[in-house]
């Protein structure tokens, strides 16, 4: 980034003047030079496993060319527990799996790493895309998602997606979500829309903007007080098991309860782990929970799933600048659905602001790389001009951008009187393990949901198509996981792992990094020391 | 810089710092009571706060709490409720036997002393008893909206003398509005037409 | 606690608990024993009252050991006619079990001490407020009141008090907070037994915002007796500098568990072994829960400790309700510990969220730790909040627990550290 930048109260002063319409852009070029994908040094090849040659940031790349956490030694005599299906993952995508699966009267256990509910699901804000206005079609909710793809999503994916948003939205209003509505007189409603950046009509279905608080905690009490569904928090997966044969039997599962590992057997496995975020790609900051860490998809890999897109990340236009304390977290599409303007330190419109998120991040990147970028206590940015949408549509803040104005407060200013600096935070996972329209995997077995799964997004996903494709695919995954037999579970164990090290060592890889990483660093924690506590003795009282 | 007391270590810490962060400086182990990171939407670092000189100890969240010299803070687990209380999905889509229902489901709803603990537990400043009353009246439209923006820490469950769990009613109410009242024509006209067959999609490229 | 009414030791060091004071709900069987000449002696003296109360030495027997002659004259002080007197036997401690001795088997002299002390600070409405738990104390209380109602002397303090009294019968709410002094108090206003922040102090606002005199049972008792017998009679009672005698609830791994009328400042080896037959066979003693369980154990080095108010102070513990839980050496201090934690959390009202979520918190992490399932850090958490919850709430509630938990840690450290894994 270049250190030129106009500081806070020139750009301030800047912001009075009414601007011109944003100029036009050749979206490609901008994408090129300024996209972080498109960096140098952004993706490696992959040397190892079913995606070899494919591109992938550094960072996940070493993950994916890791050796296995555990051996057979490791869990040797270690307790073990029969399921119907194991659910990895305590979001969005693994409660609608869990939720589908135990309706058809499977026995789920739900294994999470932090607690049920606490993942990114719970953090979105913008909404949920599903295409159910008049002058809206499924075709348009299609034709929308693989355009902001780059074209590079599977169109069958893609198809089943869009096709089943109604109904997601059906079924999520018969768990006990509520959206925001408009009376059409008569007490009849229609729900309430929005417009994403990137699409062609208001598609987006929202709670205000807390539409994934919303979700999340519908959800997690529906898990909770499913009888077929036991919940396991504290319990990060550290190894998926095997038949011998390449198919998926189950998990080992590290409970940080008992210090102690525990083996898991299961008709099916979904994996719905989410995504990397917190590998703060090109140190850049993020706005996922501590937990996105990449494990699930390090686990497919290595046991034979491949990868699709794995190179290509969604950065978040909108993440907070300004103050360095809040930086990363997220301020939600909604404000520029909404009609908020964003003005470089000239006071200067400089991208259509509902343009797809790639293009708009892109475009921020280059006002700050090229001296147009705003700088306020060392913090570089553009600005979001809240004031100017308060002024447009007085109460809009607090009547439905409550989430932002939450973050102001924190921040001690008032977003009404003073706009926000903002700059791209790292958000998503475009990318991921390559699905069937059923969430199965190329390992029988194994069947993915949610971000952890690739070919929906292409190369750039659209505001409201995260939270779908959790329903949409999670429904699809725990179906058709339900229908696994697990009537003989047969053998599991840890054969893989040893097929995993010749490969590489074949390729000159190091055996000595080691993954999933669980928790990253800034969470300080050990797994040997950790294991350490569960092989101690206890003694008696007395 | 900043000294704060954790869970009985000590962290220093830049002004401005989050306690949640200050934890992770004092080489506290995140594995619990820990999501989103800042955000405060997850509702799991829930703590107990006390500020230097003062005799009054605070629930809030520690994400969203930023740190002051002399803090201490003792972070608390989830609560988990003596008695889960039992309905299932299907028992939310009838109007007519909602109420019913969330008397079965929460037979302490009734039973609140307005002592206003849930209120004062609160991180996000919810009118919760004031929501629990609405609920036991069954105006749960009205119940619902106080808890609107609950993040489900499961703080006032645990102040709660008469075990109502306050957020589990709230979410109860919103569930049973939602599945038994949100009827949109917009949603139930596009579904009829995709089972009609008048919605396809074409996959070609174009 | 079968043999609760057993008061085994001997009978010369009885007040309380003498035989001839033992009459059951009978007016008339304690007016026989000499009943009743405390009251007429009052009625004589109004005036001398309080002073005499002030040289005879008595104590708050409820936990506190406030001078009683100073919160009488705070109350009497205040301008009347309208004030209150409560007789407060709540009693739910765990361990405790003397005011429904009392109450059950001697109603009639704590209600004439409530009666003397109405006189005393001008008071014509008295409320005994018992715990409907204490099933045996409420009958005979609601008869004795009656039996009072009736009696010339209730009219003879009518007539020195200027107009009707109103003697009453009022259940408490059987919850263990509802012994709290400002809970009391909104109970009797026929409300939750809420604490609330003191001050001011109920002998200025109490019931009503009246001038309200609040005394445990124990402490009412022994009034009749010192207007009957004199401030130097009840001071030769106790030994040294103590006053009077004290009520021990005794329980746990002794061979005679009961309640045991001692001089006050009694040691509590006297009270272990004299009385209760020393230590179940094969049991060593370990340590002494005393009180509410609220206060600071005692373990072997303090069995010579003069059972008073400055002796038991003076070893860093209080004396509490005289309840005195004695546990051998194979109890599990820990578990102990957690089982009175879990007694607080369940008994905090729910007003002050770090007293009701606190108690929980460290309820969560002994249980953990008792079950062998705790690391260190556990510990440390427990630690911490022994320092940064006192004080945070309206009553003492909060600050019993951490006192029971803190002591625990202080003299028994090394039990808690064993049960950690990697201990």
């Amino acid at each position: 980034m270049s250190m030129n930048a106009i500081p806070w109260a020139d750009a301030l002063a800047a912001l009075a003047a009414p601007p011109a319409a944003p100029p036009a852009t050749d979206v490609q070029a901008l994408l090129r030079r300024w996209h972080p994908d498109h960096q140098a040094g952004a993706s490696v090849p992959l040397r190892v496993g079913a995606s070899a040659g494919q591109a992938c940031p550094p960072p996940l790349a070493a993950l994916l060319h890791a050796n296995t956490l555990i051996d057979d030694t490791d869990v040797a005599g270690c307790a073990t527990v029969d399921t119907g299906l194991l659910v990895i993952g305590g979001g969005g995508a693994g409660c609608v799996a869990a939720l589908t699966a135990a309706a058809a009267g499977v026995k789920v256990v739900l294994a999470t790493k932090l607690g049920l509910g606490d993942s990114n699901t719970v953090m979105a804000e913008g909404g949920i895309q599903a295409a159910i206005g008049a002058e809206d079609s499924l075709q348009a909710h299609f034709d929308d998602t693989i355009k902001a793809g780059q074209r590079a999503g599977d169109p069958a994916l893609v198809r089943a997606l869009v096709t089943e948003g109604p109904a997601a939205i059906r079924w999520l209003i018969e768990q006990g979500m509520s959206f925001d509505r408009e009376e059409q007189g008569g007490g009849a409603i229609r729900l309430r829309r929005k417009r994403a950046g990137g699409t062609s009509v208001p598609r987006i279905l929202s709670t205000r903007d807390v539409t994934g608080l919303e979700m999340m905690r519908v959800l997690r009490e529906a898990v909770l007080l499913h009888p077929n569904i036991t919940v396991w928090n504290r319990s990060p997966v550290v190894e998926l098991l095997s038949d011998g044969a390449g198919r998926c039997r189950g998990a080992v599962i590290y409970s940080l309860y008992l210090h102690r590992f525990v083996l898991v057997r299961a008709g099916a496995v979904v994996l719905a782990t989410g995504g990397a975020g917190r590998l703060h790609l090109n140190d850049f900051p993020t706005s996922n929970h501590l937990g996105a860490t990449a494990d699930g998809l390090v686990l497919a890999y290595r046991l034979g799933a491949r990868l699709r897109e794995g190179d290509s990340f969604q950065y978040h236009p909108t993440g907070v600048g300004w103050p360095a304390s809040l930086r990363g977290q997220l301020i939600s599409e909604a404000a520029r659905s909404l009609g908020a303007q964003m003005r470089n330190g000239h006071g200067e419109r400089f991208i259509e602001e509902l343009s797809a998120r790639d293009v708009v991040a892109a475009a921020i990147l280059r006002e700050i790389g090229e001296g147009r970028g705003v700088e306020r206590d060392g913090c570089l940015g553009v600005l979001l001009d809240t004031p100017g949408l308060e002024r447009a549509k007085p109460g809009v803040l607090a009547g439905s951008l409550v989430s932002l104005l939450h973050l102001a407060h924190k921040s001690g200013t008032d977003p009404a009187r003073e706009p926000m600096l903002v700059c791209p935070t790292l958000h998503y996972q475009n990318g991921g393990i390559v699905v069937q329209p059923d969430g199965s995997t190329d390992v029988p077995g194994l069947f993915c949901a949610g971000e952890v799964s690739g070919g929906i997004h292409g190369r750039n996903r659209l505001m409201g198509n995260a939270l779908l494709e959790l329903v949409v695919f999670g429904r699809r995954a725990g179906l058709a996981a339900a229908s696994c037999d697990a009537a003989r579970l047969g053998r599991a164990n840890l054969d893989h792992v040893q097929d995993w090290r010749r490969a590489l060592a074949a390729a000159g890889l190091p055996l000595e990094v080691r993954a999933p990483m669980l928790f990253p660093e800034v969470a300080n924690f050990s797994m040997a020391a950790d294991r350490a506590l569960g092989r101690a003795p206890v003694l008696a009282a007395g | 810089m900043i000294e704060v007391e954790i869970d009985g270590r000590t962290a220093t810490v830049p002004e401005g710092t989050t306690i949640i962060l200050a934890a992770a400086e004092a080489g506290i182990a995140l594995t619990a009571n820990v999501g989103c990171m800042g955000q405060g939407v997850c509702g799991a670092c829930r703590a107990l706060v006390r500020r230097e000189g003062s005799r009054e100890v605070e629930t809030a969240l520690a994400c969203e709490t930023k740190v002051e010299q002399g803090m201490r803070v003792s972070f608390l687990d989830r609560y988990t409720l003596p008695q889960q209380q039992a309905y299932g999905t299907a028992d939310l889509a009838d109007g007519w036997t909602i109420y019913e229902r969330m008397l079965a489901a929460f037979p302490n709803a009734t039973h609140c002393r307005h002592c206003s603990g849930c209120d004062r537990a609160c991180p996000k400043g919810i009118e919760v008893q004031k929501g629990v009353e609405l609920a036991a009246q069954g105006e749960l439209g009205a119940a619902a909206a106080v808890f609107e923006l609950c993040v489900m820490c499961n703080l006032c469950s645990a102040a709660c003398p008469e075990s109502i769990a306050p957020n589990h009613l709230g979410l109860f109410a919103r569930r049973a509005v939602a599945a038994s009242g949100q009827r949109p024509t917009d949603l139930i006209r596009r579904l009829h037409e995709i089972e009609a067959g008048s919605m396809a999609v074409d996959t070609t490229p174009r | 606690m079968s043999a609760m009414t057993t008061t085994t030791n001997d009978v010369t060091s009885r007040v309380l608990t003498a035989p001839d004071s033992l009459v059951g709900a009978s007016l008339a069987g304690w007016l026989a024993a000499g009943g009743g000449t405390g009251l007429r002696r009052a009625l004589d003296d109004r005036a001398g009252i309080i002073g005499l109360i002030e040289r005879a030495g008595l104590r708050g027997l409820g936990g506190a050991g406030f001078p009683t002659h100073r919160k009488w004259a705070a109350v009497a002080a205040e301008p009347g006619p309208e004030k209150v007197v409560i007789c407060n036997g709540n009693e739910d401690e765990p361990g405790t079990f003397k005011d429904r001795v009392l109450l059950g088997r001697t109603p009639h002299q704590v209600i004439e001490g409530a009666l003397i002390a109405a006189l005393a600070v001008g008071a014509r409405r008295v409320v005994m407020y018992v715990n409907p738990h204490l099933t045996e104390a409420i009958e005979a209380v609601g008869e004795a009141v009656r039996q009072w109602r009736a009696h010339a002397l209730l009219a003879a303090l009518e007539t020195a008090l200027g107009g009707p009294v109103l003697l009453e019968l009022r259940p408490s709410s059987g919850r263990y907070i509802g012994g709290e002094e400002t809970a009391v108090v909104a109970s009797v206003e026929g409300g939750f037994p809420f604490p609330r922040r003191k001050p001011p102090y109920p002998a200025q606002s109490g019931v009503h915002g009246l001038p309200t005199l609040i005394n445990n049972a124990e402490t009412l008792a022994n009034v009749p007796h010192i207007l009957r017998h004199g401030a130097a009679w009840f001071r030769a009672l106790g030994r040294g500098e103590a006053a009077g005698t004290k009520l021990f609830s005794l329980s746990g791994d002794v061979q005679r568990p009961g309640l045991y009328e001692l001089p006050m400042g009694a040691t509590l080896a006297e009270l272990i072994f004299d009385c209760g037959g020393g230590m179940l066979m094969g049991r060593e003693f370990k340590a002494v829960f005393t009180g509410g369980p609220s206060n600071t154990l005692l373990s072997r080095d303090d069995l010579d400790v003069a059972l008073d108010f400055e002796s038991v102070r003076a070893r860093g513990s209080r004396l509490g309700t005289g309840a005195m839980i004695v546990v051998s050496e194979g109890t599990s201090i820990p578990r102990k510990v957690t089982e009175f934690v879990e007694f607080f959390a369940e008994g905090s009202c729910g007003q002050c969220p770090p007293c009701k979520t606190g108690t929980y918190q460290l309820a969560t992490l002994l249980r953990r730790i008792d079950t062998g399932h705790a690391t260190r850090a556990d510990l440390e958490q427990v630690r911490q909040l022994c320092g940064l919850l006192p004080g945070s709430g309206r009553c003492g509630l909060i600050d019993g627990a951490i006192t029971v938990v803190a002591s625990s840690l202080e003299r028994f450290g090394a039990e808690y550290e064993r049960m950690l894994i990697g201990g």
